[in-house]
């Protein structure tokens, strides 16, 4: 059976939202993507995913508190604590069992209810090993960037020429919280942060909500809608350890793309995809994205960058809607949100950002500092 | 000159603070007190043994990740390791900016998986990919089992 998205909403991602709390900032979301997909949730909608990360949010038991803002109220209604594609997943797998004829996928971040995000994300720290050292959660990529830059020989400069692009693609994206016309020399001259990692090579938090609505293959079609299909999607998880994950290479995206490629029947997806949605969330892990999901070759990415091979015009567009280092970091919503941007260029919908011609996207999502998690969604069009 | 930078604090606006109590003990767990009673007593850090798969983990555990058996073997680590990937942090553990940075490392053990992720002892000019460490430990009589036993890795050569 195949299942496709039917419905796209999001909000803006702004830096803070003092307008709006957070189950306000998910009504919006959700008003525009049952507005797209012309669905009413109290009547059409056979269940609800929701996507959250307690901590993150702030309270406990993220997930009873969801229904009223989706229109989900004494329906099935269920939360991931995972990333938003990791819930787009679950969502997929309900439609697959014959029960669910449309279902909702949802991921916010409000980070800027967060005081002590530092604080938050060190929660993620082994307690025994890694937390009473004292440092700064961030560090990790600051060794992973630094694994990375020697195993593959790629520059510096490549991960200021991510920067670079990201911020100044975001500029075409009304909904992006940083945009900006920034230069590598910008990047490469901003503060020490975790070298080699500067200050600009960090996405900086936002806040944005993301709603998906999926249907299956007859209920689109009575719908007459015209859905993107979700072709594959994958997950998984390398060691949680941080002393023994590989921290040469992102494991988990590798296998989740292998994973999705093979429901996917993609055999080639450097020659099959036509674009790419990927976690940028620290400027090298775009790079090392690409290499793990099979867009680049092992230690090509930081070249190809250089060239301009990813820019809007290049041969593989990515991040064109401006990733997250132009749009900010949703958290758990990050990777809804590129699946969100992938459905919409799929669908000729993506404005001024619109590249020609693409058939088939990919987006891939990491679950930030510190996990080695990830989760890859193939996206397309027509048959 | 475009922005690069915009306020996240929602302190500015309407809203009611609140904070969440959170305060755990953690305990090591059978693995973990074999290493931190041998770390406080005998000054040296153990791996232990997955028979099966001829692995040794660092830190240990009870669980090979490989194989899944149980671990009931325990074997000395190497006193010198190697830095295998290494950073500087300009920022402290709460954002703020350090007057002079922290270096860390992935210090990794010949025949060891794994490793320990700790402070190294040297200026950040010195920090580089395969220096030869060791751990320097604080005195037998301040060590309590736990990693901040373990001062940082300092070069074996000086």
């Amino acid at each position: 059976m195949r299942v496709g998205i039917i419905g796209v909403g999001m909000t803006a991602f702004r830096p803070s939202t003092p307008e709006y709390s957070w189950k306000e900032l998910m009504f919006e979301a959700a008003s525009r993507a049952y507005a797209d997909a012309g669905v009413d949730p109290r009547t059409e909608v056979d269940s609800f995913v929701t996507c959250a990360e307690d901590y993150y949010e702030g309270f406990g038991i993220f997930d009873e508190f969801t229904p009223d803002q989706l229109g989900g109220a004494l329906r099935p209604v269920c939360t991931v604590t995972g990333d938003g594609l990791q819930g787009l997943a679950n969502a997929f797998m309900q439609i697959q069992t014959g029960l669910i004829d449309i279902a909702v996928v949802e991921a916010h971040s409000k980070a800027s209810d967060i005081l002590t995000l530092e604080g938050i994300i060190e929660h993620g720290l082994d307690p025994i090993w890694n937390k009473p050292l004292g440092g700064h959660p961030f560090l990790i990529a600051g060794l992973e960037a630094d694994a990375f830059v020697r195993k593959t020989r790629t520059s510096v400069k490549a991960f200021a020429a991510v920067v670079a692009k990201n911020r100044t693609n975001a500029l075409r994206n009304p909904l992006a919280a940083y945009a900006a016309k920034v230069d590598a020399e910008q990047v490469l001259s901003s503060a020490e942060r975790f070298a080699p990692l500067r200050a600009l090579d960090i996405a900086a938090p936002a806040d944005g909500g993301v709603v998906l609505v999926l249907a299956s293959e007859a209920a689109a079609r009575r719908r007459h809608a015209n859905p993107v299909w979700i072709r594959g999607i994958g997950w998984a998880s390398d060691s949680p350890t941080l002393e023994t994950r590989d921290w040469t290479q992102a494991a988990y995206a590798q296998l989740a793309a292998e994973m999705a490629y093979r429901l996917a029947k993609v055999r080639r997806p450097a020659t099959e995809i036509d674009f790419a949605e990927v976690d940028d969330r620290f400027s090298y892990k775009e790079l090392q994205h690409l290499e793990a999901v099979g867009l680049a070759k092992k230690g090509e990415a930081g070249r190809t960058v250089l060239k301009g091979g990813y820019d809007p015009g290049g041969a593989l567009p990515v991040n064109v809607a401006g990733g997250s280092l132009g749009c900010g970091n949703v958290f758990e919503a990050t990777g809804l949100h590129r699946a969100a941007e992938v459905a919409l260029q799929l669908r000729g919908d993506a404005g001024s950002h619109q590249i020609d011609g693409v058939r088939v996207g990919v987006a891939q999502s990491w679950r930030y500092i510190p996990s080695a998690t990830g989760a890859v969604a193939v996206l397309g069009v027509g048959q | 000159m475009t922005f690069l930078e915009r306020t996240t604090d929602a302190r500015r606006f309407r809203q009611w603070e609140g904070n969440v109590e959170a305060d755990y003990i953690y305990t090591s767990g059978v693995a973990g007190e074999r290493f931190f009673v041998a770390l406080r007593d005998d000054g040296k850090m153990l791996a232990s043994r997955c028979t099966a798969c001829g692995l040794d983990y660092l830190p240990p555990r009870l669980f090979c990740e490989d194989c899944f058996l149980e671990l009931t073997e325990f074997v000395d680590v190497p006193p010198e390791g190697r830095v295998a990937a290494v950073t500087m942090a300009h920022l402290d553990r709460r954002g703020t900016p350090l007057s002079r940075p922290q270096v860390w490392a992935l210090v990794t053990f010949e025949g060891i998986r794994g490793g320990l992720v700790h402070r190294l002892l040297v200026p950040p000019a010195k920090a580089r990919v395969g220096l030869a460490v060791r751990a320097k430990l604080k005195a037998r009589g301040d060590r309590v089992g736990a990693i901040t036993d373990i001062e940082g890795f300092e070069p074996v050569r000086s």
